[in-house]
C-alpha cells in the first residue's frame, strides 16, 4: 500500500443492556493485541465508570488506555446527537498513545432504537443477545437493522430461554439485507475470531 | 487494494475539471457511488465501478463529499458521487395527527423534512421497513402517502 492512514480507526459497539457488550471488549483485546493492533478503549457509562473500572482491573490492557465518558443523561446522546466528549476522549487517547491503530468505543447500554453517529465512529457493531428474546431481530429496531455488524450473543443460552437460534440468525440475516450477523459466546470466545476479520477488512485494512 | 488518504479536490474545480475530461477520453476516471450516511464516515471499504476495491482512510478533519476526487494522476482519477437520496412523504389528516406522527417520527430517530404541511422522511433502508412502522397512522386515516 502506497500511504497510511492519518488516525487510529474508530469502532463502536452499542446494544440493550447487559447483552454482553463488556463481554465482547474483554474477548477482542487479546484477539488485537496478539495480531499486533495498538488498542485503546472509551467505555460509555450513565453516571458511573464501572465499565471502564472492570476493564482496567482485568489485566488485558494498560488501564492507562482505558477511559470513561460519563453520559449523565440518555446514553444515546453521547454517541449520537452531541458525541462530543467521545470525540474528545478519542483524540486524548490517540495523542496520549501515538500511534494506535484502533480506538473502541462501547456505548452505555440502551435499549434496540439506539445507534452510533458515523461523525464519531468509522463503523459499529450492535450486540443483542439470545436471551433478550428470538424475535429481537424481527423488531426491526435501528440498531439491529443500521449497524454494519449484527452479534447475536449468549448462543450457549438458547436451549434454556426456549429460542430456536437458526430462525432468529436467519431472521437477523433477512432483515438486515445482506449485512453480516456473527453468533458468538462472549464467556467461551466463540465466534469472536470472526468479528476481528470483519474489523480488519472493513476498517483497519491491514489484514 | 488502493489506499486513499486526502480529497485532491472537486470535479468543478477548474483546474482540475480539465484534467478529468482529458482522463475520461481515455476511459481512465472510476467512480465510487456512496448512499448519504456513508459519506458521514472517514474510513470506509468501497468498490469502484470499475472493480478496484479502496480503502478510504481521511484524515478527522477532512469529509467526504459529492464530486470529490480521491485520486488523480496521469493515468487515472478516482471521484465519489452520492447516491440520490429517497424520502417518503407524508400527508397528516389535521393538526393532530401531525403532533402524533413528528412525536413517531422522533421516538424513531428518523431524519426528516418539514415541506409545506408534509412530513418527508429520509429512507435511510428498505421503505417497507419505514411503512411497518406507520401502518397505525394509515390505518385510522391519520396520515397517508403523499403519492398513494
Ligand atoms: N451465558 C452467557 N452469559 C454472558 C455472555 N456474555 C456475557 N454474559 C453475561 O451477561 C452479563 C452482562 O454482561 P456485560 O458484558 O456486563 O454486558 P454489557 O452489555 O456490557 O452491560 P451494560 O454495559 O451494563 O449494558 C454478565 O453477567 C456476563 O457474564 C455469554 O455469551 N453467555
Ligand atoms: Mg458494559
Amino acid at each position: 500500500m502506497n500511504n497510511k492512514p492519518a488516525s487510529a480507526a474508530r469502532v463502536g459497539i452499542g446494544g440493550p443492556v447487559g447483552s454482553g457488550k463488556t463481554a465482547l471488549v474483554e474477548q477482542v483485546i487479546p484477539r488485537f493485541a496478539r495480531r499486533g493492533t495498538r488498542l485503546a478503549v472509551i467505555t460509555n457509562d450513565l453516571v458511573t465508570k464501572e465499565d471502564a473500572e472492570r476493564l482496567k482491573r482485568s489485566g488485558l490492557i494498560d488501564p492507562e488506555r482505558v477511559v470513561a465518558v460519563e453520559a449523565g443523561a440518555c446514553p444515546h446522546t453521547v454517541i449520537r446527537e452531541d458525541p462530543t466528549l467521545n470525540l474528545d476522549a478519542a483524540e486524548l487517547l490517540e495523542l496520549k498513545f501515538a500511534p494506535l491503530d484502533l480506538v473502541l468505543l462501547e456505548s452505555g447500554g440502551d435499549n434496540l432504537a439506539s445507534t452510533f453517529s458515523l461523525e464519531l465512529v468509522d463503523y459499529w457493531m450492535f450486540v443483542i443477545d439470545v436471551a433478550g428474546g428470538g424475535d429481537i431481530p424481527r423488531k426491526r429496531g435501528p440498531g439491529v437493522l443500521q449497524s454494519d455488524l449484527l452479534i447475536i450473543n449468549k448462543s450457549d443460552l438458547a436451549p434454556h430461554v426456549g429460542v430456536d437460534l437458526d430462525l432468529m440468525i436467519a431472521e437477523a440475516e433477512a432483515v438486515r439485507g445482506g449485512k453480516p450477523v456473527i453468533v458468538t459466546n462472549c464467556h467461551t470466545g466463540e465466534g469472536v475470531d470472526a468479528i476481528i476479520d470483519h474489523v480488519a477488512r472493513d476498517v483497519l485494512f491491514d489484514s | 487494494m488502493l489506499m486513499l488518504t486526502t480529497i485532491h479536490g472537486l470535479m468543478t474545480d477548474d483546474a482540475l475539471h480539465e484534467r478529468l475530461h482529458g482522463l475520461s477520453h481515455n476511459d481512465a476516471v472510476e467512480t465510487i457511488r456512496l448512499e448519504r450516511q456513508d459519506m458521514q464516515r472517514h474510513r470506509l471499504r468501497v468498490e469502484t465501478d470499475k472493480g478496484t476495491i479502496c480503502a478510504i482512510a481521511l484524515p478527522r478533519d477532512v469529509s467526504l463529499e459529492d464530486g470529490a476526487i480521491l485520486e488523480i494522476d496521469e493515468n487515472r482519477a478516482i471521484v465519489v458521487r452520492a447516491i440520490e437520496e429517497r424520502w417518503l412523504e407524508l400527508v397528516p389528516r389535521d393538526a393532530e395527527a401531525a403532533l402524533e406522527l413528528g412525536y413517531h417520527a422522533g421516538n424513531l430517530h428518523w431524519r426528516v423534512q418539514f415541506r409545506d404541511g408534509r412530513l418527508a422522511v429520509a429512507l435511510e433502508g428498505p421503505e417497507q421497513a419505514y411503512l411497518d412502522r406507520l401502518t397505525m397512522f394509515f390505518d385510522d386515516g391519520r396520515a397517508q402517502r403523499a403519492d398513494g
